[in-house]
């Protein structure tokens, strides 16, 4: 009962921090909507005299976002598919099979992920040259999963073990092999652990800034973080557009996590602790 | 957008050529111009591609945007990606050439010069100058030269019957009388390294004159020697004054020309380029006016160096090409024609026949600029000072070191060098 | 957030259990490597093609004078890291690392903290909060960094037009021209985009404490801040030890946001180690100096990892 007499004026108390924590963006979006002489004013709390939905527009075409937003899903559908593809059979063997060096593999696994990807660039920078996949997505897509493996199998490993043995047994009397094990009865069951791994791998790829930086070069490969600030950049003396185009690209990962948002604080709370 | 045309030019350009000669089509990746996405420089160097193609059947020039320059490691990223460029168009300077040319991603063009005859398309004392940089080997075509000094508001300064004095005293003066105003005299965004450069070299020109520079920039003076050193002790007084806003220390070029295309500040400095930037931001370039930095040595003078050069990255796909691109660049009609387009923005390598400026700013700069230019130190010193460099001009607009400091950090840098 | 880099945490706990529990029908040795082989395989080929060969490279390369792909690097023994002893940029990006943790726990992880305990008990407007405050967590790095450059704009930024605004124009900064203010400034953007991560592992955390132990606590007549002291707290430190390993590991790997708002400066004031790397690396071409830095960082990083598991050994004990 306390609880409930408690609600509204700690409610209350956090709605000043609330349009702190927001307040960049009703600033950011605000100021996407005005002119360029009304950015120029330099006031804040002044509205903009007429929404500037043109501001939209111009940045879209002059910044080539659609191109961007298109690379950036290429990119997160690759990373998600081969993280699921990879880390799902590996942390099955690692987690139901018995086999000598087990242990150590898992240590060497386990150990990149103490080492931040900014420790190893000029050598993965290097590997990727070498195999002619620099400037490429699909250079960057196998680098990232990498970088994200020793998590993926960490993950998939912690919710493995945690499925009884006698499943696996009762499957094997049945005749099955590890393959048919894996996907006929782990899989099924392990739904949370996915979905965990599809949201944080999603998210870090959608996010990644460093990789891209320093593989992706001309505009027609490059991802969303890494083309906004070459955008921003190209751009800086037409602030209308820097702002609008900023806005493109949050919006969209914004509205689909307004949408999932139970689904994706679970899977990413879930993810992380398990992990 | 303006890539998807270039492309779709490109793509319409191959097609034709295929259908003639599909064994004979060669395309030829140009780094760069920068600002290609801006409509006045698109139609310049659509045309001047047009051209190209049209002398060279079955050859297609394709432009890829510039991520950035060699400063920031772009150009090295996109000739070590094997998908760069075949010939590029960029930022250079001892500095920065430096760079590439250690890292091995250029190739050298001395032997072009002789059997191409560029020695004698450029000026004498340039191509000297560049013979000299590394033991005669040249790896660099120049482009275009800066001219950097004062930009003002004619309306501004005529409302306030102010004008760029003759003196460095009376310098001080005006620029009080400006923050009297309530404006800000100089705007600078260090955070762009070599506009910040432009400053400083302004500064070091008007307080020690063209020889004295050029002997420090030599190694043949100490930095430390008061006669170069006062440049930075004038830098730090300017910031101490409230001349310089502190608070610049933290803009970028960008951030820094806004105030002074909203006329919040009264001077900036910067070369022919800037009016490109002028016409992005919508600002009236009749207004602007053009003037060298007052000097008590000598007269007063822009100071400049080579801005942009041609070079041909190692790993080029097309170096035969590249050259007779760089050929082509070089020759009379080319030259007059982008230096007389509205969207030209620096000096020529040689001296142009019958040349007229496209616009009035323009003008201003050469013939400002016809009476000899100074050192622009940003592209005359050697690699592994001008980060320090940069740095030092950072700390002395952020107030947080000394003239005197500033300079012995980057003498201990030239003692390294050398 | 760039990919979980979470720690090893559970290392000796789920492993020793494998052991115990393992497959006791599977059959050991040659036969189960056979099955086990195709299963690790896709992902042990990225892997080590990837991540372990990098790593492996980036020792040798700490060695050697390589500047860049195209030129010929010789053994140079020792020398790149006595270079990196002399430096004194690679010392004070060693030491704005060190501040850049502590601001990062401080702003991010009590930020999160705080915000956890303030709306963990709300019922009808818990979710309303929860989502809002996760917004900043969604935007990348970079663009944060481009958002806050905007903010920090010491003439045009958000900060000092409102302040002047609101007539407190004596409170304006230079938020990033300041050397004192500015790896703070840059922090609190990387911390605005941070904490909602941090947040929601301690709301979950709050939601695994028994309940009746507030129960008790009530009958005993306890005050809320006992409650917070007694109750609370210890029923996150498991939490805590996770989120401020996983802080810190983010906050080694901070780069994005120096990299677009100041690119280090001004005069190094926010030069971090893994900017610094970028500096020489990619745009100065000093590879052995920037190996031998890669190699500080992974210290870093291995040492944060093996110190906190330790400790979370000890609180579990």
């Amino acid at each position: 009962m306390s609880v409930r007499k408690r609600e509204w004026p700690v409610a209350l108390a956090l709605l000043p921090v609330f349009l702190i924590i927001l307040g960049p963006f009703f600033w950011l979006l605000m100021s996407s909507l005005k002119t360029e002489a009304e950015i120029g004013q330099a006031n804040p709390f002044a509205l903009p005299a007429q929404l500037m939905w043109q501001n939209y527009a111009d940045a879209w075409q002059i910044g080539g976002f659609g191109e961007l937003i298109t690379n950036s899903l290429m990119n997160l559908a690759g990373v998600v598919a081969l993280t699921l593809i990879t880390c799902a059979p590996a942390g099955y063997a690692l987690a139901k099979i018995r086999f000598p060096g087990r242990e150590w593999m898992f240590y060497a696994i386990i150990f990149g992920l103490t080492i931040p990807v900014q420790a190893i660039v000029i050598p993965l920078y290097q590997v990727l040259f070498n195999l002619g996949l620099i400037n490429s997505l699909v250079g960057i897509t196998l680098a990232q999963v990498s970088n994200g493996i020793p998590f993926g199998i960490f993950l998939m490993r912690s919710f493995f073990i945690g499925v009884p043995d006698e499943l696996v047994e009762a499957a094997k009397m049945d005749g099955a092999n590890h393959f048919q094990i894996l996907l006929k009865v782990m899989l099924p069951l392990s739904t949370p652990a996915l979905q965990a791994l599809v949201i944080i791998s999603a998210l870090s790829t959608w996010n990644d800034f460093f990789l891209p930086l320093i593989v992706l070069i001309s505009p027609d490969v490059q991802t969303l973080p890494l083309g906004l600030v070459r955008f921003a950049s190209t751009y800086a003396s037409q602030f209308r557009l820097v702002f609008s185009g900023t806005v493109i690209t949050f919006l969209p990962i914004i509205l689909l996590y307004l949408i999932t948002q139970r689904r994706f604080t679970e899977g990413l709370t879930q993810g992380a602790l398990k992990g | 957008m303006q890539r998807r045309t270039l492309m779709a030019t490109a793509l319409a350009a191959l097609a034709a050529a295929g259908a003639v000669t599909a064994a004979q089509a060669q395309t030829l990746v140009m780094w760069g111009p920068e600002q290609i996405t801006e409509p006045l420089v698109a139609e310049l160097w659509n045309g001047i591609k047009a051209d190209f193609e049209a002398a060279n059947p079955g050859v297609t020039v394709e432009f890829m945007p510039p991520t950035g320059n060699i400063s920031d490691g772009a150009v090295q990223a996109a000739i070590q990606s094997n998908a760069g460029p075949d010939v590029m168009l960029t930022n250079s300077g001892v500095a920065r050439v430096s760079t590439v040319v250690n890292a091995a991603l250029v190739a050298p063009l001395t032997a072009a010069y002789a059997e191409r005859g560029w020695d004698q398309q450029i000026y004498p004392w340039l191509y000297e100058e560049l013979k000299s940089q590394r033991g005669g080997e040249i790896y660099e075509v120049p482009d275009g030269l800066d001219a950097l000094g004062i930009w003002y508001h004619k309306d501004m300064f005529a409302e306030n019957q102010w004008q760029i004095p003759g003196t460095y005293a009376d310098f001080l003066t005006l620029m009080g009388q400006m923050k009297e105003k309530g404006i800000n005299p100089i705007a600078i965004g260090p955070r762009t390294a070599g506009s910040a450069g432009h400053l400083f070299g302004n500064i070091l020109q008007a307080s020690s004159g063209t020889p004295v520079v050029g002997e420090a920039l030599d190694g043949k003076l100490d930095w430390t020697d008061p006669s170069i050193a006062l440049g930075a002790v004038r830098l730090r007084e300017l910031v101490d004054a409230g001349y310089i806003d502190k608070e610049m220390a933290a803009l970028d070029l960008d951030g820094a020309a806004r105030l002074w295309f909203n006329k919040r500040a009264a001077m900036f400095v910067a070369g022919p380029w800037f009016t490109a930037n002028a016409r992005n931001a919508g600002y009236d370039l009749t207004n602007a006016g053009f003037a060298a930095m007052p000097s008590d040595i000598g007269a007063a003078m822009p100071t400049g160096g080579v801005g942009w050069s041609w070079m041909i990255p190692a790993n080029s796909k097309q170096p035969e090409l590249a050259m007779k691109w760089i050929d082509f660049i070089l020759s009379q009609d080319v030259m007059k024609r982008r230096a007389e387009n509205p969207a030209s923005t620096m000096l020529y390598p040689r001296a142009i026949k019958d040349y007229n400026p496209p616009t009035q700013i323009l003008a201003e700069i050469f013939s400002t600029a016809s009476g000899g230019v100074g050192y622009n130190p940003s592209v005359y010193l050697p690699a592994g000072v001008v980060d320090t460099y940069f740095q030092v001009i950072q700390g002395l607009i952020s107030a947080q070191i000394t003239g005197e400091e500033g300079m012995a950090q980057i003498q201990a840098k030239m003692a390294e060098a050398q | 957030m760039t990919s979980l880099p979470t720690i090893a945490k559970d290392t000796d706990g789920p492993s020793a259990r494998v052991s115990r529990r393992g497959t006791p029908g599977g059959a050991a040795g040659q036969d189960g490597l056979r099955s086990a082989l195709p299963l690790m395989l896709p992902a042990l080929a990225i892997y080590a093609v990837f991540t372990l060969a990098p790593i492996a490279l980036t020792l040798w390369l700490s060695f050697t004078d390589s500047r860049g792909l195209n030129t010929s690097a010789s053994f140079v023994g020792l020398d790149n890291y006595a270079r990196a002893g002399f430096d004194p940029i690679v010392w004070q990006s060693l030491g704005h690392t060190f501040l850049w943790l502590l601001y990062h726990l401080a702003l991010a992880v009590g930020m999160g903290l705080g915000l956890a305990l303030a709306i963990g008990r709300l019922k009808k407007t818990h979710v309303f909060f929860r989502t809002a405050f996760f917004l900043p967590h969604l935007v990348s790095l970079a663009v944060v960094g481009v958002i806050w450059a905007n903010i920090y704009d010491p003439f045009y930024g958000l900060l000092n037009t409102a302040l002047e605004h609101v007539g407190l124009g004596r409170w304006t900064q230079g938020w990033l021209s300041d050397p004192l203010l500015v790896l703070f400034s840059v922090n609190v953007a990387s911390s605005w985009q941070g904490f909602g991560l941090y947040m929601l592992l301690f709301i979950a955390g709050l939601q695994n404490i028994d309940h009746s132990l507030y129960e008790a606590a009530d009958i005993d007549g306890a005050t809320a801040f006992q409650k917070l002291i007694y109750v609370t707290l210890p029923g996150l430190s498991e939490v805590m030890t996770f989120v401020v390993s996983l802080a810190l590991i983010n906050g080694l790997k901070g780069f994005a946001t120096v990299f677009v708002m100041t690119d280090g400066g001004p005069f190094y004031q926010s030069e971090l180690i893994t900017t610094y790397i970028y500096r020489l690396a990619f745009s100065a071409q000093d590879h052995g100096l920037a190996a031998v830095l890669c190699i500080l960082l992974s210290a870093l990083a291995i040492t944060i990892t093996i110190v906190f598991n330790r400790w979370r050994a000890r609180l579990s004990r």
